[in-house]
């Protein structure tokens, strides 16, 4: 092997540096992890991430104390340091609560798709984050620390056990096609692991869907593309004869081979035509043409998410391992995200009715498709909002609890978890949070993975997706 | 060693326990020395493996694992004791503990397991017995005899290769070498001419004249300069959440290419980037090298909206300091020392209290625009103007501190009173604010804005509701003018003759939300006009901004409703501002009616009180100062600014909740945990100790001079870091590989030297020989070891597969900035401008909130783009996505090596970016300008990517293809050659 291809380190008595070898040479097929650590419950991921910080309390957490004292002067025993000024009176949700299920969970009627499947769901009310701040709140949810630099647990998940199929991207992400929420591709980004593991944003509605897929061009045609990769390979190939034993000059020659079968199926799997007009609809997706007003509106909402979702769907069952979709953009204004400072209403109705109706079609379709059972859906956000008003109708940041979801893969159906106190305001034992490393460890543990035993050196430090932290989550664990 | 006995261990002391019970400490210490050496890396409270902890008295008990009085029944002792023979089972991946250390651990528990009130034990490495720590001693080169041999490296090198039985490889030939060599010093092609040109050349001196030319080449400190920013996260925008852009971080950027080139001392680069603007203060380098501290990501947000009174404020900010830590320990001493920030480094003998004394040492800094190019004539003009300034404010405090003593109590309790009842009333309003007027720098600019009602109308009041915006945290009352008059107006627009209806008397305090109601008596208008005579401050500047004007005519009905509204001037934003809000029947109100009104009450009493001991001497005081004020402050506004630099600054324009510290530092404590909400003990500023017995904390308030005193101490001759950490990265720059292959860290999680005397012989070398890269770089690349083929050979391979002990020359692949350049060199599109700001691979758009950086949009065609990637506009949160694949530094982390990855998004990247699609295009057309002949375009055209003439095999498959599909295909497939993307 080439010097470039290891890398050596430190000589040392520990024993899990077998995996902070990386390999450099190989396309991206080849995973970190040889042998799982112990048998999965899940090979797939999608993660569904809410932008700017989606309200426990106007979704899942139902909290009738709210309903009662609705309007007067919120006391929380303590002083409260709220990220803007929303410490305002007591404010229940605007949406109605119902109960759904056999479990008869109580959500709101602006996520009442999601009752259909709502005893498939484990929720865990009692998540904590460490800020208010959305950028670092964003990064500790999405890569488990609060500053930049860090790979996405994406991008964990491909480098650990690489793709299932090599002729799509192992990690792809579906932005907001409006703009991208706090951080942009950072999030998603594969730090200091190989450029492999990053995740591949897709623009459906861009010419090409995914970066460079296609060549956009007056003078490549199909014969030129396919002869001059023919050319192409004959000459690399010549050029890797004279260079024996370099095993990059080999990858890098595969690496076209996969390149092109990739031009064939990533537009298949992006190709919604195929789908029957009863998953259409489903998805909310049978209204095609219809133009929308300006402002925020369920209709346009259902229709963005739910594209992304049913694409996810395709994407998982073509072998794509890890699929993130974000909803909510920016905060730029008008508001096109869920950090509904001044209105619950205007904002998380439509963005939560479209979410809904994508999500459960989502995991509607996996489960009919039986992908269900070795998928896990999660479902999460930056932090909460506060039980208390900003302004009259809007509440401020809530980085003391908020709530996940997750179902599929492993995960026990019908499970509440963890929950917050009669407010919404911290969990109800403050000393038993849940943390993201602890939703990150459970997920990784799914997959087959101990997620002490997932770590990469980098400059000086065994780096993992749970940092110091994580503990598994038995009670959401089928 | 006089300083501490106990070396293994430091117990961190928190209550006043050694005065209490002095006999146990020694006894104790024992134990902790025990404990922490071999039971805490795992089992302390953060890490708490297999869930529990030994570091506290609390978490001891806790774990269930000693009975006090009973060490038979303690798990403790039997986990570390030998049973039948067995080892123990802890410490896990450690030595067993000696069996005196297990007899005083149990007699420590059978005694009772007393632990001294609040002491914690840490595990700290208190053990400098490690290379990096060790001096650096110039070795003698091996005294052996080697034809192969040019220069003492090969010496080094030759001398491990007999220990090992490894031979070196034949010297590559002229073609590989030329190739090699430009990149390596220039990251660029040679020309065919050039190549051609050293191929012939047959002076004994071809090799060495070819290293002399590159390293004369301006593009040399182009090229090196790209690998400092790769260390030091260089990027032209903030990161974090909205990514904002840095205009003026470049001119860091073309600091470093011209430090290169002009082959600045290290010590003397060293300095300039730590404490320049204290050490030279008279020289423009002094100020632009501080653009190092500040070249990593910053958080707007946690640092411009939220304060550094609240938690995520201070959250921000100890981040923000951890990265001006970690960026000079990493860059300079390639240690890690940011793993003490949440508790005692596990490896290296720094404890948190190091940790924090060194963000001490950064505690007054900011990242912030400076101006580096100043006249000391107009430096001392503005100081004295800034001073004058500073006493007419203390005038006008002193006014405002009259004024309010002459108020009493009552006013006190009214403004109390005021501000409680704010807070409750809350505020109801829609996302349309209002009209807002231009922004202007002085509170006497005249504003006014219009209503023309159409018609002659009879009118009753008019009623004013000032705007609501939590910008600035003004909320209630924004931007509402502190004196205006209301005049109507009865004529057509064109020749208006004005009555006054009402003029303030002198500074109004702000209404807040309560309406402001003015009777006319009954008056008969077609027009009423605002004009604020003094405008409302928002944030170091002045605006008028009114959400509403009701005129009520006698059937009180609000006639101005929908009315045509003129302005001087207005900020159109829609939907929050914009002239037609003025008249849209939408206002803030307050959310508490009650509140409201009680609140109105006391305003209006509060008012009495200021009209009346606002006297009329005071307002004409206070003009004179106002007048004084704005005059000085234009006048300083006035003076050359010089350029700017994002750079190390304590002083600068403040940005909302962002400001300097004047010098002033912050207090830094030690945090338990790295948690801001748990603040031990205050960290003076000191230094890293460098042996065990070494004073490290500095004295010093100054801020300027605490820098200067880790400019010096980076700079020691002694220092057993510093000149070896610099020298294994350029080594590793040409090889591909540091003689230590971890060059951030040089700890003990760090690799160990492959040749340990070859790195002191270099550091001494370069440290004792004028500190020159470009002389280091001659001894490097004239060295045969340099020269060599990168061919395979299996005995050696079986020997040293990875080449650690380089048999061979490693072959590596061309970094995203040489392959983006060499397709614009092989275009002939290369612009070679140097420096200025960088130029966009993207469209900007929304720059206003979050900018968006949309690559996809981006126009390759524009000749502005066809520059040295070195000066691209680097994106930090958004990076460029055809660069990323290209595995081009990630900029939120120091990148001291860059990753090396073959991907199939790679190969789409190269085939079908636009930029390579265009560039097939203008390369096609450059080699058809070349030659008439089709066989000779396609040769040159081989010639400019791989340096080399094809063979008859490559031009015949070639040119058959071209005769097809025509020569911009050609000039595709060429750019995808493993032959271009490698350099042997």
């Amino acid at each position: 092997m080439p010097s470039l291809n290891r890398r050596a380190f430190a000589t040392g008595s520990f024993a899990n540096l077998a995996l902070a070898t990386m390999l450099h040479g190989d396309a991206q097929a080849t995973p970190a992890l040889q042998t799982l650590h112990h048998p999965p419950k899940a090979r797939r991921v999608i993660q569904l991430f809410m932008g700017g910080a989606a309200s426990h309390l106007d979704l899942w957490d139902h909290k009738p104390m709210l309903e009662k004292h609705h309007g007067e002067p919120s006391d929380f025993g303590e002083h409260v340091e709220a990220f803007q000024n929303g410490l305002g009176p007591w404010m229940k949700s605007p949406f109605k609560f119902s109960p759904h299920g056999e479990t008869g969970k109580m959500i709101s009627e602006v996520v009442e798709p999601l009752g259909k499947c709502i005893d498939d769901l484990a929720f865990v009310h009692n998540m904590v984050g460490k800020t208010g701040v959305h950028s670092q709140a964003t990064y500790l949810q999405a890569t488990g620390f609060q500053r930049p630099g860090f790979p996405g647990m994406g991008s964990w998940v491909s480098y650990a056990l690489g793709a299932i199929n090599e002729n799509l991207p192992t990690f792809v992400v579906l932005p907001d096609h409006r703009g991208f929420a706090s951080n942009g591709p950072k999030n998603w980004g594969a730090g200091f692991l190989p450029a492999s593991s990053q995740g591949t944003a897709i623009f459906p509605q861009r010419e090409n869907p995914i970066e460079d897929l296609l060549p956009k061009s007056d003078f490549v045609t199909p014969q030129s593309d396919e002869q001059g990769l023919r050319l192409l390979t004959e000459l690399n190939r010549a050029h890797q004869q004279q260079r024996i034993s370099d095993s990059r000059l080999e990858s890098r020659i595969r690496s076209y081979e996969l390149a092109a079968k990739m031009q064939l199926s990533a537009p298949a799997a992006l190709d919604l035509s195929e789908e029957s007009p009863h998953t259409l609809k489903m998805y909310g997706l049978d209204r095609a043409g219809r133009t929308y007003p300006d402002q925020i509106n369920a209709d346009e909402e259902v229709e963005y998410f739910g594209r992304k979702c049913l694409i996810a769907r395709r994407l998982i069952e073509r072998g794509v391992r890890f699929v993130q979709i974000w909803s909510g953009n920016d905060n730029s204004f008008p508001r096109r995200n869920w950090d509904s400072h001044e209105d619950i209403s205007r904002d998380h109705g439509p963005l939560a009715r479209g979410m809904a109706v994508g999500t459960a079609a989502l995991i509607q379709d996996l489960k009919q498709r039986g992908l269900l059972k070795d998928t896990i859906v999660l479902w999460t956000t930056e932090f909460g909002r506060m039980p208390s008003t900003q302004g009259s109708k809007g509440r401020d940041h809530n980085p003391y609890v908020f709530t996940n979801w997750m179902c599929g893969g492993g995960i026990k159906p019908g499970v509440t978890y963890g929950p917050s106190d009669q407010w919404g305001y911290k969990p109800l034992d403050r000393n038993r949070p849940t943390q993201v490393y602890d939703i990150h460890a459970t997920i990784l543990h799914l997959l087959g993975i101990q997620h002490e035993r997932l770590t990469v050196r980098h400059n000086g430090i065994d780096r993992r997706l749970t940092d110091v932290h994580g503990n598994l989550i038995p009670e959401i664990i089928g | 060693m006089t300083r501490r006995i106990n070396l293994l261990i430091t117990a961190v002391f928190l209550g006043a326990w050694s005065q209490a019970c002095p006999a146990q400490s020694a006894k104790f210490d024992q134990i902790a020395s025990i404990l922490g050496k071999h039971c805490l890396h795992c089992h302390n409270d953060i890490d708490q493996e297999g869930d529990f902890s030994l570091e506290t008295e609390d978490s001891l008990i806790e774990s269930g694992y000693v009975h006090p009085g009973d060490a038979e029944n303690s798990e403790l002792l039997h986990v570390i004791s030998v049973v039948d023979g067995a080892s123990p089972s802890m410490p896990k991946n450690g030595e067993p503990l000696t069996s005196e250390d297990v007899n005083l651990i149990a007699a420590w528990i059978d005694a009772g397991a007393e632990w001294p009130k609040g002491f914690s034990i840490s595990d700290a490495v208190e053990n400098f017995d490690w290379w990096s720590f060790q001096p650096v001693r110039k070795p003698e080169p091996p005294g052996i005899q080697s034809d192969w041999a040019r220069t003492p490296i090969d010496l080094f090198i030759t001398a491990k290769h007999r220990e090992l039985g490894l031979t070196h490889s034949p010297m590559a030939d002229r073609r590989t070498l030329i190739r090699r060599l430009t990149y390596d010093l220039t990251g660029l092609p040679p020309t065919p001419a050039e190549t051609e040109a050293f191929i012939q050349d047959s002076s004994d001196q071809a090799y060495e004249n070819l290293v002399d030319r590159l390293l004369d080449s301006r593009h040399y400190g182009e090229h090196w300069a790209r690998h400092w920013l790769d260390v030091v996260k260089y990027a032209d925008t903030c990161g974090y959440d909205k990514d904002k852009l840095r205009p003026n971080a470049w001119p860091y950027r073309d600091y470093v290419i011209r430090s290169f080139n002009d082959d600045k001392t290290y010590a003397r680069f060293v300095k300039e980037q730590i404490a320049g603007d204290a050490m030279f203060p008279d020289e423009a380098d002094g100020i632009l090298g501080l653009g190092f501290l500040a070249s990593g990501p910053w958080d707007f947000i946690g640092h411009v909206e939220v304060p550094e009174t609240k938690l995520d404020g201070k959250v921000a900010r100890n981040l923000d300091r951890d990265e001006m830590v970690s960026n000079t320990l990493n860059t300079f001493c390639s240690v890690t020392v940011q793993c003490a920030r949440c508790h005692n480094h596990k490896f290296d003998p720094f404890t948190q209290e190091h940790y924090y004394s060194l963000q001490a040492l950064f505690a007054a800094v900011d990242r912030a625009d400076r101006p580096y190019d100043l006249d000391p004539q107009v430096e001392q003009q503005r100081s004295e103007l800034q001073a004058s300034l500073k006493k007419a404010q203390q005038q006008l405090k002193k006014l405002d501190e009259q004024i309010s003593e002459a108020g009493g109590p009552n006013l006190v309790g009214l403004d109390k009173e005021i501000q409680t009842l704010s807070a409750k009333a809350g505020v109801q309003k829609s996302a349309a604010f209002g009209y807002h007027s231009s922004i202007a720098s002085s509170p006497d600019t005249t504003k006014w804005v219009e209503i023309n009602l159409g018609r002659p109308v009879l009118i009753d009041q008019v009623i004013l509701h000032a705007a609501h915006d939590e910008f600035g945290d003004i909320g209630a009352g924004f931007g509402f003018p502190s004196r205006y008059q209301i005049e109507l107006g009865s004529n057509s627009d064109d020749q208006e003759t004005w009555r006054t209806l009402y003029k303030s008397p002198s500074d109004e305090p702000n209404p807040g939300l309560t309406p402001v109601v003015l009777k006319t008596g009954g008056q008969t208008i077609r027009t009423i006009r605002v004009t604020a005579t003094k405008l409302a401050e928002r944030r170091n500047d002045y605006i008028m901004a009114l959400a509403e004007v009701e005129v009520i005519d006698s059937k009180g009905n609000n006639v101005a409703a929908d009315a045509t509204v003129r302005a001087l001037d207005s900020i159109e934003a829609p939907v929050r501002w914009g002239k037609t809000n003025l008249v849209d029947s939408d206002w803030a109100r307050s959310a508490d009616p009650k509140s409201e009104q009680r609140l109105s009450k006391i305003q209006r009493e509060r008012n009495e009180i200021w009209m009346r001991i606002n006297t009329p001497e005071r307002q004409q005081e206070r003009k004179i100062l106002d007048e004084r004020i704005a005059k000085l402050k234009q006048e300083i506004d006035k003076l050359p600014q010089g350029r700017m630099v994002y750079a190390a600054a304590t002083e600068f324009k403040p940005q909302g909740n962002f400001k300097p510290t004047g010098g002033k530092p912050r207090p830094i404590f030690v945090l338990h945990r790295g948690e801001i909400q748990q603040p031990r003990g205050a960290a003076d500023p000191g230094l890293l100790p460098l042996s065990a017995d070494e004073a490290w904390q500095i004295s010093s308030n100054s801020e300027a001079e605490r820098r200067s005193k880790l400019a010096e101490w980076l700079t020691r001759r002694d220092h057993p870091l510093v000149w070896r950490s610099i020298v294994n990265r350029i080594w590793q720059y040409h090889f591909g590989e540091g003689i230590v292959s971890t060059p951030n860290d040089f700890g003990r999680m760090g690799a160990l030297p492959t040749h340990p005397k070859l790195l002191d012989w270099l550091a001494a070398e370069f440290r004792d020989g004028g500190q020159s890269f470009k002389q280091l770089h001659r001894l490097i690349v004239t060295s045969s070891v340099y020269r060599q083929a990168s061919g395979h050979h299996d005995q050696n391979a079986a020997v040293d597969n990875d080449n650690r002990y380089l048999w061979r020359m490693n072959r590596r692949r061309l970094t995203a900035e040489e392959i983006r350049d060499s397709i614009l060199s092989a275009s002939g599109r290369l612009n070679l401008d140097m420096g200025g700001p960088g130029f966009y691979l993207f469209e900007l758009e929304k720059t206003a909130h979050s900018p968006h950086y949309e690559y996809h949009k981006f126009d390759p065609t524009d000749p502005k783009s066809h520059r040295r990637s070195i000066y691209r506009f680097i994106v930090r949160s958004q990076p460029d996505p055809y660069m990323t694949t290209l595995d081009c530094a990630d900029s939120s982390q120091s990148t001291p090596k860059r990753l090396e990855t073959l991907t199939s998004l790679q190969a789409l990247s190269l085939l079908n970016n636009r930029f390579n699609l265009e560039m097939s295009k203008q390369f096609s057309r450059r080699i058809k300008d070349h030659s008439d002949d089709q066989r000779d375009q396609i040769s040159y055209a081989f010639q400019l990517v791989t340096a080399r003439k094809p063979n008859a095999f490559e031009l015949d498959h070639l040119n058959d293809y071209a005769n097809t599909h025509g020569l911009e295909n050609l000039c595709r497939v060429l750019f995808n050659l493993s032959e271009f993307v490698f350099i042997d």
